[in-house]
């Protein structure tokens, strides 16, 4: 297996040195900053096919791991963020994602699932935990009378996609989620990227009264 | 969401997505219509006397601009919204209330031209002057208790009493001066040159009204900033305290692994909370109920389980009793299952459904003996009572899950 390049963002030199000594053999870090400004001219200079972001960073214009990915926009195609955060909010999660990021975790991750979840990054699946996926189904709703009819629908889910986010969220790993609906892992994670590029772009109103409503009660 | 769909957001002017003022954008995020439709209303009122644009200019001057979801973030109380930052630059927010006095002043103005069309009474200097020293007196009483209100709450001293304070103070002068003056001039050139000075004053308030509005809304806005301020810092306060006690605890337990973790676990979990989450008022979500529970099954523990929620709903006795056996299912796991445990609940509109999985050895349910299984009765016995559904699948080297599923009561027939 080939190595993978990755860059830390992080603000905490403690956290940084943890995950790298956690990471596998696999993954290299080749570099590390720890505030917007610094994450932006390093990964703009390294370009690695992954870096792993943490979404509250100090620094630039307050914006943090977002920001970080909005200045890198242009470079999306080869560089691939998996946002990396201790905060399990929506309006975080979701701000991150709809900037550009192939996936989310937690810190509470291991170091063997954090080592996968870059591999599947760099190899251009996205990563789903159970509370993203929790979160796609909030936000584009549950009921099941909501619907896609087509594959270009970019504001509902398909029957499909709903099913596999759902056993997600019931904490099932992808190769779970396979045998459980008979399917192969790689059907998983088409339907899995479809439901990210959907979260991405998706301009349904919903979504953001949906952010708002989060917060409100 | 069904509890919050009908929130509504509050009426600001975004600053992205706008075609002119942002008028439309802002009404629509406010009205959760689509933004062609309002448009469409506002262009096709340009003809029924040029109301349309009239409405967007009224509705530019007087709606402040800003992200209406980051303006509802804002107007929760601070004791509720997370401690940590957000990600994006915070919008600023106003109270418009203050409108309220032009138009009390108007109507005050019309009760004083019936009343001098009315009787005359007015013939000595004495009357008009006393209504006059009333007025200001009535008036000027007003800024003592605005510097109390200031003092006293947070909320920025602007209550309908004072408002009224002010605005009758402002009538009762208008009225004095109106007769004072008046005494001698017939009632025509009276009417004439009283119309003139309205025009003039109304004139006068049209300029200056946008720069007034505006010092009112800074002065508001920095008001309620200083006492998120204060109460941010009440809540740190408190939560480095916590923090500052597990560790002392932590400290001296260090022997104990497991109570370390368990330390560790709970203090993890309430910092979480407190950082990023928003938190909501006690007894109107099931979402926060849940966490309570978890809480209580992890912490005697020491294990995690990974909760995950989709939708909301206010607590009724069923979503209890489903919380129950939810919890009964919870402590099953984490007594005969192995890491990782998960917990799902999904609120949809005619049902609420919890799946506990756990990664243990799995069993087989006809195996396990009738009269020593807590399952039975505490889980599957409690959601079908309440005309609900629960099966256990349990696959050997698969783990085990527990599916409750209850369909919900509507408002009306309960």
């Amino acid at each position: 297996m080939t190595n993978i390049d990755v860059v830390l963002v992080d603000d905490h030199l403690m956290f940084r040195a943890g995950v790298r000594a956690s990471l596998d053999d696999s993954v290299n870090v080749l570099g590390e900053a720890d505030d917007v400004d610094a994450a932006i001219v390093l990964v703009r200079s390294l370009q690695p096919p992954v870096v792993v972001l943490d979404v509250h960073l100090p620094g630039g214009m307050g914006g943090g791991g977002v920001e970080v990915i909005t200045a890198c926009t242009d470079l999306l195609g080869t560089v691939r963020f998996l946002a990396l955060s201790v905060s399990d909010a929506a309006e975080d999660v979701v701000a991150v994602i709809r900037a550009g990021a192939r996936g989310y975790v937690t810190k509470a991750i291991s170091g063997a699932d954090l080592s996968d979840a870059i591999r599947r990054v760099a190899g251009g699946d996205a990563v789903f935990s159970p509370r993203l996926a929790g979160f796609v189904l909030d936000a584009f709703g549950a009921a099941a009378g909501d619907i896609a009819t087509g594959d270009d629908e970019l504001d509902r889910l398909s029957a499909r996609e709903r099913e596999v986010m759902r056993l997600i969220a019931r904490g099932y790993s992808y190769r779970e989620v396979a045998s459980e609906l008979f399917i192969s892992i790689k059907t998983v994670e088409t339907h899995v990227s479809a439901v990210l590029r959907k979260l991405q772009l998706s301009s349904r109103h919903e979504l953001t009264r949906w952010a708002a409503a989060r917060r409100l009660l | 969401m069904l509890c919050v769909t009908t929130e509504r957001l509050p009426l600001r002017r975004p600053r992205g997505g706008r075609w002119i003022g942002g008028v439309c954008r802002g009404l629509s995020a406010h009205l959760g219509l689509p933004i062609g439709v309002i448009r469409l209303v506002m262009v096709l009122l340009v003809p029924v006397g040029f109301t349309g644009p009239l409405l967007y200019v009224w509705f530019w001057v007087t709606v402040p601009a800003g992200d209406p979801v980051q303006a509802a973030m804002d107007q929760r109380p601070a004791a509720l919204s997370r401690l940590a930052p957000r990600l994006r630059d915070p919008a600023r927010k106003l109270p418009l209330t203050d409108i309220g006095v032009g138009l009390v002043l108007v109507i005050g103005a019309s009760v004083l031209i019936a009343a001098r069309n009315g009787a005359d009474i007015t013939s000595t200097w004495v009357l008009p002057a006393l209504i006059m020293l009333a007025g200001t007196a009535l008036a000027w009483s007003q800024l003592d208790a605005i510097q109390r209100d200031r003092v006293r709450s947070h909320t920025g001293g602007r209550t309908p009493v004072s408002v009224l304070r002010l605005a009758g103070g402002m009538v009762l002068v208008g009225l004095g001066i109106f007769l004072l003056v008046g005494r001698n001039i017939p009632l025509d050139d009276l009417l004439r040159s009283a119309i003139a000075a309205l025009a003039v004053l109304i004139g006068a308030a049209l300029v200056l009204a946008p720069w007034w509005l505006r010092l009112v809304r800074e002065l508001g806005d920095e008001r309620a900033a200083r006492a998120r301020e204060s109460e941010r810092a009440d809540i740190a306060a408190h939560l480095h305290d916590g923090v500052l006690q597990t560790l002392a605890l932590i400290r001296s337990r260090s022997d104990s692994a497991e109570d370390v973790a368990r330390l560790a676990r709970a203090q993890e979990r309430e910092l979480r909370e407190w950082l990023y989450d928003d938190r909501r008022t006690p007894g109107t979500s099931v979402a926060t109920d849940l966490r309570a529970v978890v809480a209580e099954v992890e912490d005697p523990r020491a294990v995690a389980v990974d909760v995950v929620v989709v939708g909301d709903a206010v607590p009724d006795a069923g979503t209890e009793a489903l919380l129950q056996a939810t919890r009964e299912a919870l402590v099953n796991a984490v007594t005969h299952g192995r890491a990782p445990y998960s917990l799902y609940l999904e609120v949809v509109e005619d049902q609420v459904e919890v799946f506990v999985r756990d990664h243990g050895d799995g069993f087989e349910l006809s195996t396990v003996p009738t009269d020593r299984f807590g399952v039975r009765e505490s889980i599957i016995g409690r959601v079908v009572r309440r005309g609900g559904t629960a099966t256990v699948q349990s696959r050997p080297g698969r783990g085990t899950e527990v599916h409750l599923c209850l369909p919900r009561v509507s408002e009306g027939e309960r």
